[in-house]
């Protein structure tokens, strides 16, 4: 059902233009200046030349806007015996996000799986029914980068509704999904006939072969190995300089465990909240006898790299994380996930890679 | 002028006193204050004093016994130094400081504690509610 | 071998120490080590990539690390001062642990790019240091380097603040708070924050979520249980994920608190913290 056409970057603002102009949330990187200096942020676009479209990579991922670091779910307010709940509404406004990176876009269809195991989560889908995606191809990347160890690759089209591909003058676009070809239908205008679909073809194949060259995984083989090997005492060996901070996850694309707390508002009444919560600190699993399961912050180091490449490819048949990197590169005590899920592909495939 | 919420925070040995002091002598003074008794000023955590605004008060006192009087020696010595450097930090973070009142108010002090509330009342009410730092809650990302 | 090398081989050799904790070059620049064999020793390095402050791998609270046994650690002479706050809040035995000090000469901003010390390269907190030289140590290594170049720019940045109105403060801490996520990595990372159970773990009184109003809450909550105690060696702000100028708050309260009670961090383990002590004449002229 794919087809695909060409865009000029001041189509993309103009595209963008538009949609502002007619109240549609745009989101889009953009940098963002603090007294540390400027970073670059997905971000609600008000102006088109705030977008950027460039390979920069945002500091923190798309799940913001899915999974918001505190979100209301509920009202209650103490009535003269009873207590009335008000939910929020799971129905959002249509937004576009413009200029994603594919390893995020792709994310959102992985955490889907666990929005939609026991529980269906609305208003995780009610946010990505509202959104439509277009993203922007990727050259690959840093060193962190290993997107394409987990199946994933720069130039993928997972997750995206439309993904636009650098070609001369302007961006290859592929439009992929009904929401994408909506979106593209009426704004036609902006759009021109197919072409630059070679260059877009040798531009997917560079950047694979650039994040090919930092990991290369054997996904089966490594979740083999560490169901077997919980008490393995490279765990003990890698944690040593994890601070349990839990940055990792705060900027991880595929992380999405949250808590949940009252807060009132004034008496009688308040709201129910979930924020995100990560197993990397110490209360995430401290019981209220004061027994906590995960004692040291190897057990909980493994956590995380159990959850993501062994229980939950076991459970949806997905690798929870998008090599996107991002972990290692805002650790403060240069713990790296490449390095570690290297080493177990090394001990898992017997040495040879 | 409307009724403010104004939270003062008091201690049991003198502040409370001067409270009760003040009723005793009948003294008029605004119903905008409510009291919780703490043990001592030492025991007032900055921290209780966000707590009110975020629930919902617009002026805060806190109150304990002059210097040398403390009932535990040396409580509101150490609640001066954390109150300077609070007051301090409350204004570099742009919290208008005039909402909140430090006070020494001894057991027969019910003149100077009548003083305190009116003070403080008059001061808030000209402020205003403190409605922009309880509503904060606003921002959302999606 | 260098200096430090061979040093630290020995002491693991002779099993003074089980551990030596410490810098090894990692995939993405400089990263704490931990070596435990002396046929590692030589993967330690000190450069000016060594930002980290290492301290806070001494507290109780990281029992992984106390499960190697005894440590030794390298220290620049700013993080001595953590080392002296974590004796003086009796977190760590000064006799339990062996202190190797290196003199440095400024570190830089991120420890994943080689570049030499300049102006534009040094980080911060060096900016003015007076403390290049570590004196809580049981051995000092390296030779003695210039002082860093440059003026704080976060004292600049406090003046700036300073002279504004107090709605255009609110405005800067409004925007800048609400990046903030509420990770808490800037508690993990501290070497003061080595309470066993936090004031922001629990339901009350601090609210956890992410809105500007529990956000404003947690950073002055942290800012004043800071008071008098932080060193500036600036993890808080390195670790954010979200560039929250967590200095600015840390160094105004510092600011304020030696121009109140001309008390400053120092390497003395027996100093007396001003948060915590008085003096009977201390100013009042904010007291009703």
């Amino acid at each position: 059902m794919t087809r695909k056409a060409f865009i000029t970057e001041s189509d993309v603002r103009a595209l963008a233009a538009d949609l502002i102009a007619a109240g549609t949330r745009v989101v889009a990187p953009g940098r963002v200046g603090t007294p540390l200096g400027e970073r670059i942020e997905y971000r609600v676009a008000n102006k088109v030349d705030e977008i950027l479209l460039g390979q920069d990579e945002p500091a923190r991922s798309l799940k913001d806007f899915f999974l918001p670091p505190t979100d209301v779910i509920l009202a209650w307010q103490e009535k003269k015996d009873q207590v009335e709940l008000t939910p929020v509404s799971s129905t959002f406004a249509p937004q576009v996000i413009i200029g994603a990176k594919p390893c995020d876009a792709a994310a959102l269809e992985i955490v889907d799986k666990v929005m939609d195991w026991d529980y269906h989560d609305e208003l995780w889908f009610g946010r990505r029914a509202a959104t439509t995606i277009i993203t922007l191809a990727c050259e690959g990347g840093d060193r962190s980068c290993f997107c394409t160890a987990v199946g994933l690759e720069p130039s993928g089209t997972r997750g995206s509704d439309v993904l636009l591909t650098p070609a001369a003058g302007g961006y290859s676009a592929e439009i992929l999904t009904d929401k994408g070809e909506k979106l593209v239908a009426a704004h036609a205008v902006r759009f021109g006939a197919d072409k630059g679909a070679d260059e877009a073809r040798a531009f997917a194949e560079k950047g694979r072969k650039r994040v090919d060259a930092n990991l290369g995984l054997k996904p089966a083989e490594v979740r083999k190995w560490l169901a077997g090997h919980f008490d393995d005492a490279f765990w003990k060996s890698i944690a040593l300089a994890c601070h349990g901070c839990g940055a990792c996850a705060s900027v991880c694309p595929t992380c999405h465990c949250f808590d949940i707390v009252d807060e009132c508002e004034g008496l009688g009444c308040g709201v129910r909240r979930r924020n995100w919560d990560t197993c990397q600190t110490a209360k995430f699993t401290m019981h209220g006898s004061g027994h906590n399961p995960r004692a040291d912050q190897s057990s909980r180091m493994r956590q995380r790299v159990m959850h993501k490449f062994c229980i939950y490819p076991e459970r949806f048949g997905e690798i929870l994380c998008t090599g996107c990197g991002r972990c290692a590169r805002v650790c403060p005590g240069g713990m790296d996930i490449l390095e570690v899920v290297s080493k177990v592909n090394e001990m898992a495939c017997g040495g040879a890679k | 002028m409307a009724e403010t919420k104004i939270l003062a925070f008091v201690c049991n040995w003198c502040s409370y006193g001067g409270a009760d002091n003040a009723g005793g002598m009948r003294l008029k003074y605004p119903a905008d204050v409510r009291l919780v008794r703490v043990m001592c000023s030492g025991r007032i955590d900055p921290v209780f004093i966000i707590k009110a605004f975020e629930r919902g008060a617009d002026g805060v006192i806190v109150s304990g016994c002059h210097p040398g009087d403390c009932h535990y020696t040396a409580g509101n010595y150490h609640a001066r130094r954390r109150f300077a450097v609070f007051r301090e930090l409350m204004i570099f973070m742009g919290i208008d400081p005039r909402r909140v009142t430090f006070s020494w108010v001894s057991a027969s002090e019910g003149g100077k504690w009548r003083d305190v509330v009116s003070e403080t009342v008059e001061r808030v009410r000209a402020l205003g509610p403190f409605e922009g730092y309880r509503g904060l809650t606003g921002r959302q990302h999606g | 071998m260098g200096e430090l090398q061979e040093l630290a081989r020995k002491l693991l050799a002779d099993g003074a120490v089980k551990v030596v904790i410490g810098y090894e070059e990692g995939p993405r620049g400089v990263r704490p080590a931990f070596i435990t064999t002396p046929k590692d020793a030589d993967r330690l390095v000190f450069d000016e990539r060594c930002v980290h402050n290492l301290t806070m791998y001494l507290t109780p609270t990281r029992k992984h690390i106390a499960a190697l046994g005894k440590p030794a650690i390298i220290v620049k002479g700013c993080d001595t001062r953590s080392l002296a706050g974590l004796i003086r809040q009796s977190q760590v035995k000064r006799e339990n642990v062996v202190v190797i000090g290196a003199r440095c000469g400024g570190v830089l901003k991120d420890p994943s790019v080689k570049a030499a010390i300049a102006e534009d390269t040094v980080a911060d907190r060096c900016r003015g240091c007076t403390i290049r030289e570590p004196r809580l140590v049981d051995h000092l290594v390296g030779e003695p380097k210039p002082a860093p170049p440059g003026k704080s720019l976060v004292d600049q940045k406090i003046d700036e603040l300073d002279a504004m109105t107090p709605e255009q403060r609110l405005a800067f801490w409004h925007e800048q708070l609400s990046r903030c996520i509420r990770c808490h990595a800037c508690r993990e990372v501290c070497p003061n924050c080595f309470c066993v159970r936090c004031l922001a773990d629990k339901a009350e009184p601090l609210e956890s979520s992410a809105h500007l109003r529990g956000n404003m809450a947690w950073h002055m909550v942290r800012a004043m249980h800071q008071a008098g105690r932080c060193v500036d060696c600036g993890e808080c702000e390195r670790v954010c994920p979200a560039d929250i100028p967590l200095r600015l708050l840390n160094r105004k309260i510092a600011r304020v608190i030696e121009a109140r009670f001309g008390h400053r961090p120092d390497d003395d383990p027996e100093s007396t913290a001003p948060i915590g002590s008085f003096q009977p004449e201390d100013g009042q002229e904010f007291i009703r």
